[in-house]
């Protein structure tokens, strides 16, 4: 992939929380490329940063919270083969700028609907005022967009539904409109929060299909979070696997599943339950999650790996590369 | 340690159906009546859990799977009886072998078979009262019934946290100072301390990280040896009911629409609602997904308080005729060990997710 295929580039990002009990290190030193026309997962447990991450990617992150360090560069077609460069972490959060991209080319959908969706607006009025925000048209050009929208993530009747409110649709039509907003100003990324997690899964599964097949239709990039790996075999190009604030693994789907690198995948793996003609034994990963005051040293993750060794405690890892656009952050690949 | 269960000597004659079961419920019901303003009768009723029957075989772990609002949590508690049923029997082998219909039980005689039959919900933060220690909310049933004296409480309280992987030394703290799995953890020995043998699991590791969802899965499943549980196992998620269930009852808003081996139904439904309730479930492998389809079912699950005519999946079966609008169909045995609820169960031709 040559660097005309990327979209955001993430170095060094760090999000912390000021709390009255003592600094929340949401978001440490996370590196992600995000390239044009594929889809990124972003998997690992509750708690491990994935939100923090992605709101930071629109700059909306609120205090206590603060981006300490770090860039997002944002690569901008602007036509005739050029593109701008925008660092997202320089921008005032407030600015014009930032605005003129929230939304428009990188938007966003959430677990639950109603965070997007007002309750007082009709869907079609919701739509159109994101589209009439962004673009130079005109009412009825926006309202024509807003069904085309609603058809096009397969809402039935979209000619009806546009003058409903939302709380007159079930769950899965909520998710459907909310993507039809985001989607309704062609963005190239869409960044998706566990869009599906509160929901049962065939309107999983259809919700699934609609974000992958409008990915191809319309190719933008997605950033989907989740917490499931089966979801993750289903939709990702490339997985990224995050533990307390840190990407530990990142590669391709096929690469991380079947060549997972870091014993934090491997244990993940192997911890689910597999649909499969032998009952296989789980084996889970030993402990739990440490409370973000009292994060171990060296590895983060040494006091529930299996493969850790004497300098685990002691030493960080960094980002390693042990193959074509995989990387990992462990002491046993590094200086091999 | 067994818990003497009086009998009630209400109903004498009663016979399981089969001497391997614990459980036998046949046609139970369970509606609630829709009242809108205070003095209003009843404008109708949601049939949650409508003419369902199913049995439970003694050690054995039955899954109850179906999206929300099927009816699996309200045939739960109508098993633990939270409540009063509708219509129906709930057939219950004791220890001695005499049989109990759990169904016809009043309220102040239920006690003894409270502490037999256990349930496990969902949410470890809502199902701990905060102001209660964990030695406290584990041996509330045992104070409660005044089962035993206060040293020999405390030995098995300690014992059993000790075995559900808790350090004894920390019961008399609160729950706030626990995090999601240990609370869960909590929870179950709150569930064993009367030495049940049935434990209903209402979404026992649903809301978990997955790390702490195989460590409770595994600890479940070696109480179950230790003990010598019976577990049902209710879960709307399918990958956690293969791992862990023997056998499986599907529900479609209210009704049964099948029974199977575990892997005979995720090898070949015989339901055309089962088969797309398994084309839906994310598959933890990339190798292969071009190939899988989900089965995209039209419309929206049917409303328990005004189900469709005939069968209620109709309205969404690719395979639906005219008989399906009309009739409703009878759950029947269509093969070894298994049942469905469809018209056409022996001639459709089902695709599983395991080959
Ligand atoms: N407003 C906040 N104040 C303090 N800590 C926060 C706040 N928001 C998030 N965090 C902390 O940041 C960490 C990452 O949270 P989040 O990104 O929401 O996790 P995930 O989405 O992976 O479940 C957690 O430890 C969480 O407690
Ligand atoms: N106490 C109650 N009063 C009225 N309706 C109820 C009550 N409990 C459950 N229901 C309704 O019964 C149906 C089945 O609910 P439930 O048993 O919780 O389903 P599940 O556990 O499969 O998600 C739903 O339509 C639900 O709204
Ligand atoms: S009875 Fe008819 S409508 Fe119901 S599942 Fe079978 S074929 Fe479909
Ligand atoms: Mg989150
Ligand atoms: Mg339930």
């Amino acid at each position: 992939m040559n660097s005309q295929d990327l979209l955001l580039d993430v170095k060094d990002l760090r999000i912390f929380f000021f709390t009255d009990e003592g600094v929340v290190k949401a978001v440490n030193g996370v590196d992600m490329k995000i390239h044009r026309g594929r889809t990124l997962c972003l998997v690992g447990e509750s708690g491990c940063g994935k939100s923090v991450a992605c709101r930071a990617f629109l700059n909306i992150i609120r205090s206590p919270g603060r981006i300490v360090t770090g860039e997002m560069k944002y690569y901008r077609q602007t036509g005739n083969g050029q593109q701008d460069v925008i660092d997202i972490a320089k921008l005032d959060p407030r600015g014009k700028q930032i605005r003129q991209i929230r939304g428009k080319e990188i938007s966003m959908i959430f677990q639950e609907p109603m965070t997007s969706l007002s309750m007082m607006h009709t869907i079609g009025d919701q739509i159109m005022e994101s589209v009439l925000l962004h673009n130079q048209v005109t009412k009825a050009e926006a309202r024509r967009r807003a069904i085309e929208m609603l058809d096009r993530v397969g809402m039935p009747k979209p000619e009806r539904i546009v003058d409903e409110y939302p709380f007159r649709l079930s769950g899965g039509m909520r998710q459907r409109a909310m993507i039809a907003m985001a989607l309704s100003c062609n963005p190239s990324l869409l960044i998706a929060d566990e869009p599906t997690t509160a929901l049962d899964v065939t309107t999983q599964a259809q919700i699934v299909d609609l974000i992958r097949d409008l990915q191809q239709q319309l190719n933008m990039s997605v950033l989907y979070i989740t917490h499931d790996l089966g979801v993750v075999a289903e939709v990702a190009d490339d997985v990224a696997v995050m533990y307390l604030g840190k990407i530990v693994e990142f590669g391709d789907v096929e690469t991380v599943f079947h060549h997972p690198k870091h014993p934090y995948t491997q244990a993940l793996l192997r911890s689910i339950p597999k649909i499969s003609r032998e009952r296989e034994e789980l084996d889970p990963i030993q402990g739990m999650v440490p409370s973000p005051f009292r994060r171990p040293t060296g590895c983060q993750f040494h006091p529930r790996c299996t493969q850790a060794m004497e300098k685990c405690s002691q030493i960080e890892p960094r980002v390693t590369t042990v193959g074509e656009n995989h990387t990992v952050q462990c002491l046993l690949y590094e200086n091999l | 340690m067994t818990n003497p269960i009086p009998h009630t000597g209400l109903q004498p004659a009663l016979q399981m159906g089969n001497p391997e079961n614990l459980l036998e419920v046949t046609g139970l019901k369970k509606h609630f009546p829709i009242i809108k303003g205070v003095f209003a009768a009843a404008q109708g009723y949601v049939k949650a859990v409508d003419d369902v029957s199913f049995s439970i075989r003694k050690g054995e772990t039955l899954g109850l799977v179906g999206e929300s609002g099927c009816g699996k949590t309200t045939a739960g508690r109508c098993i633990v009886r939270a409540y009063p049923v509708t219509a129906g029997q709930m057939l219950y082998q004791l220890r001695d072998e005499s049989v109990v219909d759990l169904a016809a039980v009043p309220e102040k005689e239920l006690s003894p078979f409270r502490r037999d039959i256990r349930m496990i919900f969902q949410d470890p933060y809502s199902s701990l009262n905060p102001r209660m220690t964990i030695f406290e909310a584990v041996s509330e049933v045992l104070r409660v019934n005044n089962l035993c004296s206060p040293s020999e409480m405390r030995d098995r309280v300690e014992a059993l946290l000790k075995r559900v992987g808790l350090r004894p030394e920390y019961m008399q703290r609160y729950p706030h100072a626990f995090s999601g799995g240990e609370r869960q953890r909590i929870v179950v020995a709150r569930a064993l301390i009367t030495n049940p043998r049935l434990v209903v699991c209402d979404e026992a590791v649903s809301a978990l990280d997955v790390s702490i969802r195989a460590q409770i899965l595994n600890l479940l499943e070696e109480l179950q040896a230790d003990f010598d549980l019976t577990y049902l196992f209710i879960s709307h998620d399918l990958s956690v009911i293969r791992h862990i269930c023997d056998r499986v009852v599907v529900m479609y808003v209210g009704k049964v629409v099948e029974v199977a081996d575990a892997l005979d139904l995720y090898t070949r439904p015989r339901h055309p609602y089962t088969e797309a309730l398994l084309s839906a479930v994310p598959i933890a492998d990339p190798r292969g997904r071009e190939t899988r389809k989900h089965i995209h079912l039209q419309g929206e699950i049917a409303d328990p308080s005004n189900p469709p005519s005939g069968c209620y999946f109709h309205p969404r079966c690719k395979f639906a005729q005219q008989v399906c609008r009309e009739q409703t169909p009878e759950l029947r045995t269509v093969g070894k060990n298994r049942q469905a609820a469809c018209h056409f169960a022996e001639s459709i031709q089902l695709q599983g997710v395991i080959s």
